[in-house]
């Protein structure tokens, strides 16, 4: 095969051309459906450490099996049991809602691990002291415990968000069209694999920058020692 | 002494036991305004246990706390307001490594007496001052002494401006040659008539400057009287047999 | 509720289905086999490769690797390989594409896990290892090593089980393993309790992991 018929092939600028709104579409609604899945999985991530953190049996018994569960399930088997199985007990959903739910659910299971983690390696000696001083336990563990548990927290944290971030893509088996699914389909269309290669540079273009902002967070955020 | 004046903190038959070892058997003490009472004796003796509920950082199971007039066993009690009361510094610091130097020190003048940031900063670098680091104030407490950082630690206490300090074996961690400058602070806090209780090893600093020394020995206050009694001519076996020990 | 046991928990379409599923579930574990020792591997040369080659070029171009696949959909990745590999005139098998798309992807993240258990070995060890002797690699093998995944164990394991799960995008190219298996019943029976006795299955497989991963973290966070 010569470099002429390898073009052709993979980067056919007349079926770029032609598909790339769909690949821009799509872009849109993986942008979108990621930073959805972001906001509430790491607000249902914060709200379980901090119920964790009351040390109330039953509910940290609730938590840890919702997190265990969570942990266990491959998120496609998630979203494929909310979008093909609960309409079946009446409780349709569109994909975008059962690709959002899905993943929310996954990344608060790991966020809420991860931050419980970070909570429990802040030493005992800095709630002590803040209680001491008169802070309520609300008061400690949002301007005392917290800062330091997240930022504890933060390489797994960012790892996590960035796995289920990049999960969306699982949204083109329920038929939702993000990138990979409009890229699929447009590339059967044309017959030709130019909209999978405009598909991957278009997740790179997305995640790459996420990738180094992590990286860039994690080394600012070192423990200044 | 003023002892007209009532104390500041008195424990009254204070008990606590973990399962059914028992730390404290019924401690009975008075700390007198503008007094600095030392608290000696051997590790495992209760006296880091007793200091510990006198703010309620650890529970009693029996007996009274009484600050400033209020008992802080009896339920309902509100913890938090009387804990302004009752300044305490740690054997290990615990400075939060999230804040610098005036963040620590104006955390709870913010949260918990509600000041400005303006007016919370005002006074928290009036109580640097007094510790000496006025210009440290915008320093990280990793980037500091363990001398220091356990000033900062005095700072955030009395920027509160509490009743009593308690001090948790402040030197302990230190040290021996940064052991000097928190004892100088202590020394002048006593000066400006700041009423404190403090868990010690030092036992030169205790004879020095203490009004009072109390020797604790299996979860008991055997002991108490001021320091040339206690260090020149202790009444007690178990006393003298500490002494002994600690300033051969 | 009745909908709920008929459609969620229906005994008797488990008993019909369960022969298959159980076959989808090996083809699951046998997948796994294959690839986790492939990605580990792949990802043990690149720890080694960017950390003890003094080498600006290569751990430049292993960071390059590692960032480029954490950044790459594994899906993305599955279907590239799979539907592009034909127009390259590469006849892939259906497996080989399935291991090689799964390699790459989790061989970046072991080589972060084993990149940190390397540099969590402290530098005195190494020199102490080499004053006796030994050679570089032997200071590899018998003593960097050995603490590094020691100490590095729970991330390990939590590669592990991201890879078991990451085995059901297989069924989006018609790999016959559990979800597959559970979609086809499902598609067969009109009904989705086979998607959810294969959940069930996957919990019978995973949880135990979950649990020991939660219990080798505990252990780590108590021996600080």
């Amino acid at each position: 095969m010569d470099i002429q018929q390898l073009l052709f092939t993979f980067a056919n600028a007349e079926v770029a051309a032609r598909y790339w709104p769909d690949i821009a579409m799509g872009m849109r609604i993986t942008l979108e459906l990621g930073a959805w899945v972001t906001v509430s999985g790491l607000i249902l991530g914060v709200g379980l450490a901090l119920l964790r953190a009351l040390q109330w049996r039953p509910l940290t018994l609730l938590i840890v099996c919702f997190a265990d569960i969570m942990r266990a399930l491959p998120p496609l088997v998630v979203i494929i049991m909310f979008y093909f199985a609960f309409p079946y007990i009446e409780l349709s959903m569109s994909a975008f809602t059962a690709t959002w739910l899905a993943l929310s659910l996954v990344l608060a299971a790991y966020a809420e691990e991860s931050l419980w983690g970070g909570i429990r390696a802040v030493s005992k000696g800095q709630s002590e002291a803040a209680r001491a001083s008169g802070l309520s336990w609300w008061q400690c563990m949002t301007s005392v415990i917290l800062p330091q548990a997240s930022r504890i927290a933060l390489p797994g944290l960012t790892n996590r968000v960035i796995a289920v971030a990049k999960n969306t893509a699982l949204g083109s088996v329920v038929a939702l069209s993000e990138i990979l699914n409009n890229a699929q389909s447009a590339s059967s269309n044309a017959g030709n694999p130019t909209p999978l290669v405009l598909g991957a540079l278009a997740y790179l273009l997305i995640f790459i920058p996420v990738v180094l902002l992590g990286r860039w967070l994690e080394a600012r955020m070192a423990w200044r020692r | 002494m003023n002892t007209a004046a009532y104390p500041i903190l008195e424990l009254v038959g204070l008990r606590k036991h973990y399962g059914d070892q028992e730390v404290l058997k019924g401690i009975d003490l008075r700390v007198r305004p503008g007094e600095l009472v030392c608290v000696i004796g051997p590790s495992g003796s209760g006296k880091s246990s007793m200091l510990r509920c006198c703010n309620r950082l650890e529970e009693c199971s029996g007996g009274q706390i009484v600050v400033d007039g209020t008992d802080l066993a009896a339920p309902g009690v509100n913890l938090n307001q009387v804990r302004q009361k009752i300044g305490m510094v740690f054997q290990q610091f615990n400075l939060y490594p999230h804040l610098n130097v005036l963040g620590n020190v104006t955390l709870a003048l913010r949260k918990v007496q509600g000041y400005s940031r303006a007016k919370a900063q005002e006074k928290a670098l009036a109580a640097l001052a007094r510790v000496g680091l006025a210009d440290k104030a915008d320093a990280w407490p990793a980037a500091l002494s363990g001398g220091q950082q356990q000033r900062v630690g005095i700072a955030r206490a009395i920027a509160l401006e509490p009743r009593i300090v308690l001090f948790d074996e402040p030197t302990s961690a230190l040290d021996p040659e940064l052991v000097g400058s928190v004892l100088q602070v202590m020394q002048e806090l006593r000066e400006s008539g700041m009423t404190m209780l403090v868990v010690t090893h030092e036992m030169a600093f205790a004879r020095a400057v203490a009004d009072r020394v109390v020797f604790m020995d299996g979860g008991v206050i055997v002991e108490q009287g001021p320091p040339d009694a206690i260090f020149g001519a202790p009444r007690e076996l178990r006393t003298q047999a500490f002494l002994q020990r600690v300033c051969s | 509720m009745d909908a709920l046991l008929a459609n969620f928990l229906n005994v008797a379409i488990y008993k019909e289905v369960a022969p298959y599923l159980l076959q989808g579930l090996w083809t699951t574990i046998w997948l796994s086999l294959l690839v986790i020792p492939l990605g580990a591997g792949l990802g043990l040369v690149l720890a080694i490769l960017a950390t003890k080659v003094n080498n600006r070029g290569i751990r430049w171009l292993v960071a390059l690797y590692v960032d480029f696949f954490r950044a790459f959909p594994p899906l993305v990745l599955l279907i590239f390989i799979y539907f592009g590999a034909p127009f390259l005139g590469w006849e892939l098998p259906k497996l080989g594409s399935i291991a090689l798309g799964f390699m790459l992807n989790n061989s970046s993240y072991f080589a972060e896990v084993f990149r940190a258990g390397l540099g969590s070995v402290p530098r005195g060890q190494e020199e102490a290892a080499r004053s006796t002797g030994l050679s570089a690699w032997k200071t590899l093998v018998y003593v960097t090593l050995p603490q590094a995944t020691r100490n590095v164990l729970p991330d390990l394991l939590g590669n592990v089980i991201e890879v078991i799960k990451m085995t059901s995008l297989a069924s989006v190219v018609a790999l016959p393993e559990l979800l597959k298996a559970a979609r086809d019943a499902q598609s067969m029976f009109y009904n989705p309790s086979p998607v959810i006795l294969a959940a069930l299955l996957y919990l019978a497989l995973l949880w135990p992991l979950v649990r020991l991963l939660s219990h080798l973290e505990n252990r780590r966070f108590s021996n600080r």
